[in-house]
C-alpha cells in the first residue's frame, strides 16, 4: 500500500503534529504548518490527529497511485488534478491504483496537505514523523520515493461546513499574546508596533517568517538565550520582527515582544511574500478558549 | 526569587536568575526533573536554558493561572530539598591540529600563545553544561579561561564539518553535526555525536560536564580521522 513519488520538485515532506517533547535536546517542535488545514485532512478520512501527511509547499508534485484507497487533499490551492482533471478539495476521495495525484502552480495559498486513510507509514525518528531539514531528520520527497501508509478497514469519511473553508487571499492580522519581553518594550515602541502595516519578506521559510515595516527598538543590556514558543515574535538587532515557526531552534537570544496565537499561525503559513499584515493584542483567556475548542473538536489531545 | 511569565498560549517561562552564573544549571536541571515527576500529566516539554525553564502543557487539561501556582508550589517546595540530580562528566578526545583547527592559527597569534599552552587552557577544567540548543545535541559550555576568549567570527562559515570544536567568547562546543555557523574552530572530535546515532540524543544534559583531551595527530588518522 503506497504512491509512488513520479516527480517532487520544490518542497515536498512528511508531516505529523510534531516533534513535541525534544525541546530539551535541542530539537525543533517540526510538525505540520498549517494546523488547521491538516487537522480538517485527517477529520475528513476520520484519521487520528497525529495521522502523518504530505505537505507540499507550491506545487510542482506528482504521485502515483499503487493501490486503491481515501485520500483529502486541503490548504493551498496547488492546481491539484487527479489524472490531469481538475479535483475535488476538503473532501474525502476514493482513489484507484494507477490514478495520478499532481500539484501544479499555485493559485491561493502556499502549502497543501494530502492526507491518506491510515496515514502515511514513514519511520518515526524521534518520536514523530515529521522530516526537519535543517536538523538533518529525514529528508524531502524525491522522484521514486515510495511512500506507504497504514492500512484501514472502514471507508466513511466527513464532511466539513462550507464556511470553514478559509480564504487564502485575504490580508490578515495576526493576534498576539504578550509574553516574553514584553513589557520591557516602552509604550511608544509597542504603539509602534501594533499600529503598522507589516510586509512578509522572501525570508519566510518552515524556521521563521522575517517581516519588513518601520523598526522598533528595545533598552535591554544583554539578552541570555532561553526557550522559544512556536510563534514568538523576535525583534532582531535591525529593530524588525521575525516570526518563529515549526522549525526554528529551541533556544534564541533576541527579546521577544509576544507570542502569536496558534490559529493565526496556520493562516499566516498560506500568505505568500508582500501579503500586508499587523497585529493586535489577544489575551491569555480568550486564546485557551478558542485553542480548546479547536482541540476538543478534532479530538487533539497528549 | 523566581519568576514566571508566559511565554504564549500553551507555555510558561520560570527565571531562576537575572545573570548567567555556574550554579544555576543543576538547579534548574533538578526542578526540571522535579516537574516531570509531579506535573507528567500536563507538561508537554520543558526547555532549560542558562538562567530559566521554557515549560509547554496541555491547554486542555490546565489553566495558566491554575499551572502556574502549581509551579509556585513545587519552587517553594525545591528550596527545602538540596540537590538530587547526579552530574555525568563526558570526556571527549580532540586533535588540535591547524588542519581540523580551522581558526587556530589566527587564535594562537592574537592571544600570543603557543599550541601546548592553548591545548593546556582548553583541556583543564571540566566544564558546565548551560544549555542544549542552536541544532540537536548542541551543548554550550562554559566557562572558558580569558586568556583563550574570542568573540564570533564576522560572518559565519556556510560549512564547519561534523566534530569541530569552537569557541565563542566565554563558551566553547562542539558542533555535533555539519552546520553553518560563527565560532572559531580549535580542533575536531572523532567522537560520532550526531544523531545517526539516535543515542546521541540525551547524551549531553544541562548541569552535566563535559571535559576535553587531546590526542595526537597520529591517533587522530588512525582511529578514521580526516584532514
Amino acid at each position: 500500500m503506497s504512491f509512488k513519488v513520479i516527480k517532487s520538485s520544490f518542497l515536498s515532506t512528511v508531516q505529523d503534529y510534531g516533534r513535541l517533547n525534544h525541546g530539551e535536546h535541542g530539537m525543533s517542535q517540526s510538525g505540520v504548518m498549517d494546523e488547521h488545514a491538516y487537522a480538517w485532512a485527517n477529520h475528513l478520512l476520520n484519521n487520528h490527529f497525529n495521522d502523518a501527511v504530505i505537505e507540499i509547499t507550491f506545487g510542482g508534485l506528482q504521485l502515483e497511485a499503487q493501490t486503491d484507497t481515501f485520500i483529502a487533499v486541503t490548504g493551498a490551492d496547488l492546481d491539484f488534478k487527479i489524472n490531469d482533471e481538475t479535483a475535488q478539495m476538503w473532501h474525502g476521495l476514493q482513489i484507484h491504483k494507477g490514478d495520478v495525484l499532481s500539484w501544479g502552480n499555485p493559485k491561493i495559498g502556499v502549502r497543501a496537505y494530502l492526507a491518506v486513510k491510515g496515514g502515511f507509514d514513514t519511520p518515526v525518528l524521534f518520536d514523530s514523523r515529521s522530516v526537519n531539514l535543517r536538523e538533518h531528520i529525514g529528508a524531502k520527497l524525491a522522484e521514486g520515493d515510495e511512500l506507504s501508509y497504514k492500512g484501514f478497514n472502514e471507508t466513511t469519511y466527513r464532511f466539513i461546513p462550507p464556511q470553514y473553508i478559509p480564504n487564502y487571499n485575504q490580508d490578515i492580522t495576526l493576534r498576539l499574546l504578550p509574553t516574553y519581553q514584553f513589557n520591557e518594550f516602552s509604550i511608544n515602541q509597542r504603539d509602534l508596533f501594533f499600529n503598522q502595516n507589516y510586509t512578509v519578506t522572501n525570508a519566510n521559510d518552515r524556521t521563521g517568517c522575517r517581516l519588513s515595516g518601520a523598526p522598533i527598538s528595545i533598552k535591554k543590556e544583554r539578552m541570555i538565550s532561553e526557550g522559544i514558543s512556536y510563534g514568538c515574535v523576535e525583534i532582531a538587532t535591525d529593530g524588525l520582527p521575525i516570526i518563529l515557526l515549526k522549525d526554528a531552534p529551541s533556544i534564541g537570544g533576541y527579546p521577544k515582544i509576544g507570542t502569536v496565537f496558534s490559529l493565526d499561525l496556520a493562516r499566516l503559513a498560506q500568505r505568500q511574500p508582500n501579503t500586508k499584515l499587523r497585529f493586535e493584542l489577544m489575551n491569555i483567556h480568550e486564546a485557551q478558549k478558542q485553542r480548546k475548542k479547536f482541540n476538543e473538536f478534532f479530538e487533539i489531545s497528549f | 526569587m523566581h519568576n514566571i511569565v508566559s511565554a504564549g498560549e500553551n507555555a510558561l517561562l520560570i527565571y531562576f536568575g537575572d545573570k548567567i552564573d555556574a550554579t544555576l544549571p543543576e538547579k534548574i536541571g533538578n526542578f526540571a526533573n522535579q516537574l516531570k515527576n509531579t506535573l507528567s500529566d500536563v507538561i508537554v516539554d520543558l526547555i532549560p536554558s542558562y538562567t530559566s525553564l521554557h515549560v509547554s502543557y496541555d491547554l486542555n487539561k490546565i489553566a495558566e493561572q491554575d499551572l502556574r501556582t502549581q509551579i509556585e508550589q513545587c519552587l517553594t517546595q525545591q528550596e527545602s530539598q538540596s540537590s538530587v540530580l547526579e552530574s555525568n562528566t563526558t570526556h571527549i578526545p580532540v586533535y588540535y591540529g591547524l588542519e581540523v583547527g580551522l581558526d587556530l592559527e589566527r587564535l594562537l597569534a592574537e592571544k600570543n600563545l603557543d599550541l601546548e599552552s592553548f591545548i593546556e587552557l582548553h583541556t583543564e577544567q571540566a566544564y558546565l553544561i548551560y544549555a542544549i540548543g542552536f541544532s540537536p545535541a548542541f551543548a554550550f559550555l562554559g566557562e572558558v579561561d580569558e586568556r583563550i576568549q574570542l568573540p564570533r567570527l564576522p560572518t559565519p562559515r556556510i560549512k564547519i564539518p561534523a566534530g569541530s570544536v569552537g569557541i565563542a567568547e566565554s563558551q566553547t562546543a562542539i558542533y555535533p553535526a555539519d552546520s553553518s555557523g560563527g565560532w572559531n574552530i580549535v580542533g575536531r572530535t572523532l567522537l560520532d555525536l550526531s544523531l545517526n546515532n539516535p543515542e546521541n540524543v540525551d547524551k549531553f544534559r544541562v548541569g552535566d560536564k563535559v571535559k576535553f583531551y587531546s590526542i595526537t595527530r597520529d591517533e587522530y588518522l588512525k582511529n578514521g580521522g580526516l584532514l
